[in-house]
């Protein structure tokens, strides 16, 4: 297919956005040497091709949908997005031609685009149809056909056009019909179309019309027979036009135009106006016609005598008069499909089509279709349509719009184009040469023929850089992949010992703003031999329990995803993230944080399947990404933290005189309050609830009690030459940052303030508990919490529990077994405890005597069921081991040493 | 011509958080936002002038304006013109309130919706009254003309304070509305709620009245539309209701009384095309055909003449709230080729030939001159398709003795045509060589040959004349098809295809060539020929009769006397032709063919066949 490769010339560039220039907006039109081009922007330039220079710049006040061209009137019409339609004199273009001709005269100055002297701008009285809603428009000769977006339906309207000049208002509308489907987008508030209508307007051979209307783009004189084959014997014999509308849904339907003109204002009878041609069933992108069968010798002007329409994913309609056996008319419809999606196309001479795709501009030959090599098609009769359609590449990617350019060289075609990157160029075809004739080689001719060869390159090159990004991004894609891979096995398969990729959290208190916050510092460390790269995120979960107070709240989580930008092997990065109080001043503890690594197949993969010119193509958007759903991708969970009550406690008591810790601020950082406790002052009583509370109600307490032998088995490794009470306190606070001052001074009993403010008391001592074992008095440990805040009690209370189910877990791992204990006297206390709090059973081994009325209170309260150990956040061996009352339980295993 | 400047259409600039005027290209001047009117800006000169005041001045001084521009002279258009656009401005200083308002999310909720919520809060203010009840007007105005009656029932029920259960006559409604007196120092507004409530008072009416009058209702749209004509109505809509009167009266069975209100239309100012064209139909069924032709010609007449652009309209008027005529309304008069052909089809039907055949020539040239730079619209969608025109025009054209140009007209069909009709292999000669089925063919084809042979038997061309019938006949007994959708082409031959058509035109082009084979003196000929048409067409009492004739001429009485008993038996049947609805070309050829005394013929006959026979 040598004689294929057209000639292109790049004329000159525009200036285009950041993706490229979208399809469907952008115009070229060509009269003469003068090529008028919009680019879907603001602008419409005009460029002499003969000069090669811009000649003039229009600035419209909005997006530019559509050019028209008048040629026997001189007249320019844009459509300008959300206003009207614009009408200039081109006579008034070339005044300022002539008038810019004196500056400069250089040809590469049209390379840059617009410069900003030469913009002029439109003046609002050009203004011939202010309707916001117009989607598209034609002309012919006198007439105006719009069609606009009703509030219903489509709606076609018809006008006397005003000449450039003349009154500027219309002189009025002449008919209206609504079509039968109603646009997409909302009827409230009518969105712009991704796809805007077609139209075209198709006269019979006689109309008066058809013969001055010369250049139009959308104009087309069709065979008689066809014509009256498709629109009925009416529109024949009152040799009228007619519009054919190509809408976003599919639907292609005319309208006679001479029946369009109605009396008044009444809109027309759309069924009786309106006919349905047929259904693409995808957005029509263009309509058109086509002369395929060679011309008589005597006939003058060719008439087409095929119609086309293109739909955006390639499906082609085409249309052809024929005669069947009886040698009665009937038309001949074929549908094809061509490559897609089609951005753009034109009808070219001699039964050709040009369509261009993201990828490459086609032709074929309805002729012939594309396979003249074969003439003895089976079923190609004389004047049928060819039953496949072969498109041929012109090797030219990417045209957003196309125009047959009015100078084609002889026996040849020219091509007006212009590329996603704001590449105005020609292309100039030579289908009728079958061999190069050897020319002779002159001086002009090679310097033809190198310039020829360089756009050729470029055109070439252009296309190669465009298919090389795609095989990039898509090999990128494949190696982060393939690490994403190496490390997820890595982390999976080592279930045993450190994992390579591990994520610590550790708390602390710190101020921010006028509050205390308690944070959580997540630290990820990369201890494994891969990087973790683009596309890898670290997930944290904050799940707090639900408040005590609130029997109906469900727990609530709140997820951090950070992006792990590059972690390499051997490096860690650190989270810092508040965990509250909260805007209440409420902390619900515990609190669990949960470490996950994320790899989104999206953001890595996404973007190799959608090749980057593409992206511009709406419907695009729908298409090749919903393989991916939305959250996709490879969750690796790394750890699990609980943040319970003695983690949260804070010592002011304890801060040593040099290190003086700042006061604790009251997380309930109201102003009022502030204001009104300082307006008090020192001495005078607050008044808030809780110190009412404090001032009037004794303390809530509780107090376990466990086996003296196995704390010091779980305690005397490390803490050996203290007490057993104050190792037990180190054990307890262990994870608090207090812990080395209480270590440092040895406390048996420690006054904290928790997160809300209020003191949590705690004191431990060596009790002896006698009756139980029949052996004598078991040594045992009493731990004691007490808080003015029962919340607070309940909380701290919880988290001794958790430690002390670990303790028993491990213990119970060593395999060391309990002493003789009197169960009868164990079941006879529970039972006790039992007949006045049927509901709160789990407490009632835990909570010990209270010294004051109000311990009864407690247990008899029925949210201290709240407080029940979280059995799910242990290991399933240690579950098993457990009975279903795990508090219970404890106790009892905790006599076994 | 207005040069327009590009300023901002706003006279200010808002300046977020202080509020004062700036001085600007425009004459207007005021703060941003009247949210914050009474923070009273520290700097400004005249503490008082809240922007709400400056607002205020501004629309009274425009509305003062616009009450004095209110004529024709293009001066004081001019003036009315500019308080427009001072209108415009100060409307969107509104605009810019509201979206500074956040007022989106509630009117997401439906107006009814709001309207409700409004009238039933308990704390309305009673200042506010005068202000809602105009509102409430504006709202009765859009909702009359977007068709939500359901909606403004409701909203002057709750206005008017009325139980549910109240009336749901819109017109009592609108009748019983209170509404309560101004404020004196109420911003001036240019048209008043009371106003508003007289024009939607008499436009309720009258869109009453017309649907009404649509459904057949007839004596509660009289009652509606008088209402309407008494109301407060400008000359225009005087106009339109005294011709729904008319209408109406003239379908109660009052011609008289219908006449005259069609009189008063047609007396109130400009001629009124759907007065015209009912008048028209009142005079046909009184029978007055001179008075109804000439109501024709004045309405084509008077459509003719395209209306010019009305000056701008300041108030809201009846006019503005009346539907656009749609083809179902008695209002509506179609366009002037329409009633073109409806004159140049009651010419031909009322015998009127030459008359007739001039106005079908004006129809043609209407259509298809294309010198003018007008264009028309065909009789279609709802009278005959274009083919049929063109045959109702050479039937008027021989009718009139005008041959030669029905010929041509006939030429000019069937040349335009000529690419659509299907391709004979031999049009003439080795046809009956092939057995294939022959290629359907439109009827109107075949029509366009009977006309031509009638054509050429006027000129007295009995050669040609005979040859077109017989291509007419050819034509006609090719196969029909089997499946009647043929494509987008065969829309319009609805009309022109049921069967009843068909056989007369068969038994018509049949006749015609038996006729021209008696004029030639072929007798058998002509015998077959009418024989055929008997049998094709046994209720055509025209062939019959001349059978009749040409068994007599030759001589064949046990035929002729046969025939002679058929057909008096037939003639005291009552006749049922007149169901048929047959295409006016049809009928015209028809009438031509028709044996001219068939009471002598009879008559004649019993005396020269029967007597000798009795003797």
């Amino acid at each position: 297919m040598a004689d294929l490769a057209p000639q292109v010339n790049y004329l000159a560039g525009f200036c285009c956005p950041l993706g490229g220039l979208a399809a469907g907006k952008p115009r070229v039109l060509c009269l003469g040497a003068e090529i008028f081009l919009s680019t879907g922007s603001e602008l419409v330039y005009v460029y002499d091709q003969e000069a090669g220079l811009l000649t003039a710049v229009y600035r419209f006040p909005g997006q530019v949908w559509h050019l028209e061209l008048l040629a026997l009137r001189r007249a320019l019409y844009v459509l300008c997005a959300h206003r009207g339609i614009y009408c200039m004199s081109l006579d008034q273009a070339s005044r300022s031609v002539s008038q810019d001709d004196g500056d400069d005269g250089d040809s590469e100055d049209s390379q840059d685009g617009e410069s900003p002297s030469r913009m002029i701008p439109v003046d609002p009285d050009a203004c011939v149809l202010h309707d916001a809603t117009l989607c598209t428009f034609t002309v012919l000769d006198n007439l105006l056909i719009t069609l606009a977006q009703g509030p219903a339906r489509w709606k076609v309207q018809l006008f006397e056009c005003p000449c450039p000049g003349e009154d500027p208002l219309l002189k009025g509308q002449i008919g209206e019909v609504e079509l039968s489907t109603p646009p997409a987008g909302s009827p409230r508030e009518p969105a712009a179309p991704y796809f805007l209508p077609v139209l075209c307007c198709m006269s019979p051979p006689g109309s008066r019309v058809a013969h001055s209307h010369l250049h139009g783009s959308r104009g087309f004189t069709l065979e008689e027979t066809l014509f009256g084959l498709l629109f009925g014997t009416d529109a024949s014999l009152l040799e009228s036009p007619v519009i054919l509308c190509g809408l976003p849904d599919g639907q292609l339907c005319c309208v006679v135009l001479q029946t369009l003109v109605t009396s008044g204002l009444a809109p027309g009878d759309s069924k009786a106006l309106v006919k349905i041609l047929h259904h693409l069933e995808e957005p029509v992108v263009f309509i058109g016609a086509l002369r395929t069968e060679p011309l008589a010798e005597d006939v003058e002007d060719s008439h087409s005598d095929c119609l086309v329409a293109l739909g955006h994913h390639g499906r082609t309609l085409a249309v052809k008069a024929s005669w069947d056996e009886a040698g009665n008319l009937v038309p001949e419809l074929r549908e094809y499909c061509l490559p897609g999606p089609v951005l753009c196309a034109a009808c070219g001479g001699g039964g050709r089509m040009y369509h261009s795709t993201p990828s490459d501009l086609c032709v074929v030959d309805l002729a012939r279709g594309g396979t003249p090599w074969d003439p003895m098609q089976p079923d190609t009769g004389p004047g049928g349509l060819p039953s496949l359609l072969c498109p041929a590449s012109l090797s030219v990617c990417s045209v957003v719009t196309l125009s047959v350019s009015s100078r084609a060289p002889e026996g040849g075609t020219e091509l007006l184009a212009l590329s996603a990157k704001g590449r105005l160029m020609t292309c100039r075809l030579d289908l009728n040469s079958e061999t190069p004739s050897p020319t002779r080689v002159t001086a002009a001719n090679t310097g033809r023929k190198i310039k020829e060869l360089l756009s050729g390159i470029g055109t070439v090159s252009e296309r190669v850089s465009f298919l090389k990004k795609a095989v990039d991004q898509r090999n990128k894609a494949l190696m982060c992949l393939n690490e994403a891979m190496n490390v997820s096995c890595a982390l999976l398969s080592s279930r045993e010992g450190p994992r390579p990729i591990s994520c610590t959290t550790t708390t602390t208190w710190s101020r921010l703003q006028l509050q205390d916050m308690l944070m959580a510092t997540c630290l990820l460390e990369n201890s494994s031999d891969f990087s973790l790269d683009r596309g890898w995120a670290l997930c944290i979960q904050v799940l707090t329990s639900s408040r005590a107070l609130e029997l109906d709240s469900a727990s609530s989580a709140v997820t951090y995803t950070i992006p792990v930008d590059r972690l390499g092997p051997g490096s860690r990065r650190e989270v810092t993230l508040p965990l509250g109080p909260g805007e209440d001043g409420m902390l619900d503890l515990p609190v669990t944080v949960s470490c996950a690594l994320f790899y989104s197949l999206r953001e890595v993969v996404g973007g190799a399947l959608t090749p980057s010119d593409c992206s511009k193509d709406p419907s695009l958007d729908m298409c090749p990404l919903d393989v991916l759903p939305e959250q996709e991708g490879i969750c690796l969970p790394l750890s699990e933290h609980t943040v319970d009550m003695l983690q949260c406690l804070r010592f002011p008591s304890l801060a040593t005189p040099h290190m003086q810790a700042p006061s604790l601020l009251s997380p309930v950082s109201d102003p009022v309050d502030t204001f009104l406790g300082a307006c008090l002052g020192p001495g005078s009583k607050p008044a808030g609830p809780a110190s009412l509370r404090a001032a009037y109600l004794p303390p809530s307490v509780a107090a376990i009690k466990v086996s003296a032998e196995l704390l010091r088995a779980t305690v005397g490794d490390s803490y050996s030459g203290v007490s057993l009470c104050c190792a037990t306190l180190q054990w307890l606070l262990a994870e608090n940052a207090a812990v080395d001052i209480v270590r440092a001074r040895a406390l048996s009993s420690v006054q904290g303030v928790a997160p809300d403010g209020t003191d949590v008391h705690l004191i431990i001592r060596e009790v002896a508990v006698t009756d139980l074992c029949p052996a004598g008095p078991l040594q045992a440990v009493e731990i004691q919490v007490e808080s003015s805040s029962l919340a607070n009690m309940c909380q701290a209370h919880h988290a001794i529990i958790g430690r002390m189910q670990r303790m028993v877990v491990e213990q119970a791992a060593r395999g060391s077994s309990p002493p003789d204990l009197r169960m009868q006297y164990l079941h006879q206390i529970q039972a006790n405890h039992e007949l006045p709090t049927a509901s709160s059973h789990d407490l009632v081994v835990t909570a010990g005597q209270s010294p004051t009325r109000s311990a009864g209170l407690d247990q008899r309260h029925p949210l201290c069921s709240e407080v029940r150990p979280r059995t799910q956040t242990l290991d399933p061996k240690a579950g098993a081991l457990l009975p279903e009352r795990p508090a219970e339980a404890m106790e009892e295993q905790g006599f076994w040493s | 011509m207005r040069k327009r400047t590009d300023s901002p259409p706003l006279g200010w600039e808002l300046r977020p958080g202080r509020a004062y005027p700036v001085a600007a290209p425009s004459k207007c001047a005021g703060p941003t936002s009247a949210t914050r009117s009474h923070e009273t800006p520290l700097g400004s000169s005249t503490p008082h002038a809240s922007c709400l005041d400056l607002w205020r001045q501004r629309n009274d001084q425009l509305v003062r304006q616009a009450k004095v521009a209110q004529g024709l002279s293009l001066r004081r258009q001019q003036l009315a013109q500019d308080a427009l656009e001072g209108f415009r401005e100060l409307l969107h200083c509104l605009q810019v309130l509201e979206t500074q308002e956040q007022l989106e999310p509630r009117l997401e909720c439906g107006l009814s919706a709001l309207w409700d919520s409004v009238l039933h809060s308990s704390s309305l203010l009673p200042e506010l009254l005068p202000a809602l009840h105009h509102l409430a007007a504006l709202q009765a105005a859009l909702w009359l003309t977007t068709d939500h009656l359901g909606d403004l029932t409701l909203l002057l029920q709750t206005l008017n304070g009325s139980q549910s259960g109240a009336s749901e006559d819109l017109l009592l409604l609108l009748k019983t509305w209170n509404l309560p007196a101004e404020e004196s120092d109420a911003p001036l507004t240019i048209q008043d709620a009371r106003g508003l409530r007289d024009v939607l008072l008499t436009a309720s009416a009258y869109r009453q009245g017309l649907q009404e009058l649509i459904t057949g209702r007839l004596s509660r749209a009289l009652s509606s539309l008088h209402e309407a004509a008494s109301g407060l109505c400008p000359q225009p809509v005087l106009v339109q209701v005294y011709t729904a009167l008319g209408t109406c009266l003239s379908k109660m069975g009052n011609p008289q009384r219908a006449l005259l209100y069609l009189l008063s239309a047609l007396k109130g100012g400009s001629t009124w095309g759907p007065a015209l064209l009912e008048a028209s139909r009142l005079y046909r069924q009184l029978g007055n055909t001179a008075a109804e032709l000439e109501s024709l010609e004045l309405l084509v007449e008077t459509l003719s003449i395209t209306h010019g652009s009305e000056a701008p309209q300041l108030l809201i008027e009846v006019e503005l709230l009346l539907p656009r005529p749609e083809p179902a309304s008695p209002l509506y008069c179609g366009t002037q080729s329409q009633a073109k052909y409806l004159l140049a089809s009651r010419c031909l039907q009322t015998g009127r030939a030459e008359d007739a055949a001039e106005h079908y020539l004006d129809l043609l040239a209407l259509l298809l001159d294309g010198s003018e730079p007008k264009i028309s619209p065909p009789p279609c969608p709802t009278g005959p398709c274009m083919p049929e025109v063109f045959l109702e025009a050479a039937a008027a054209l021989i009718r009139a003795g005008r041959a030669q140009d029905a010929l041509t007209v006939c030429e000019e069909l069937l040349s335009r045509m000529s690419s659509l009709l299907p391709k004979m292999p031999q049009p003439w000669g080795n046809a009956r060589k092939g057995t294939k089925e022959s290629p359907h063919c439109p009827p109107w084809v075949s029509a366009t040959h009977l006309l031509r042979g009638q054509a050429w038997v006027q000129l007295g061309a009995q050669k040609e004349a005979i040859s077109e019938f017989s291509r007419c006949l050819e034509l006609l007994f090719r196969a029909t098809p089997t499946d009647k959708e043929q494509g987008p082409a065969s829309n319009c031959e609805q009309g022109c295809t049921s069967d009843v058509a068909l056989q007369q035109l068969r038994a018509a082009a049949l006749i015609s060539r038996g006729l021209g084979w008696v004029t030639s003196g072929q007798d058998t000929k002509a015998l077959q020929d009418f024989l055929l048409s008997v049998q094709m067409c046994p209720g055509n009492q025209d062939a019959s009769f001349h059978l009749l004739q040409t068994l007599r001429r030759l001589d064949r009485r046990d035929e002729a006397i046969a025939l002679w008993r058929r057909l008096e038996a037939q003639t005291k049947l009552p006749q049922e032709n007149a169901t048929w609805s047959l295409p006016l070309y049809l009928e015209t050829c028809l009438s031509w063919i028709c044996p001219h005394d068939r009471e002598t013929l009879l008559e004649e006959f019993q005396t020269s066949l029967l007597e000798p026979c009795d003797l």
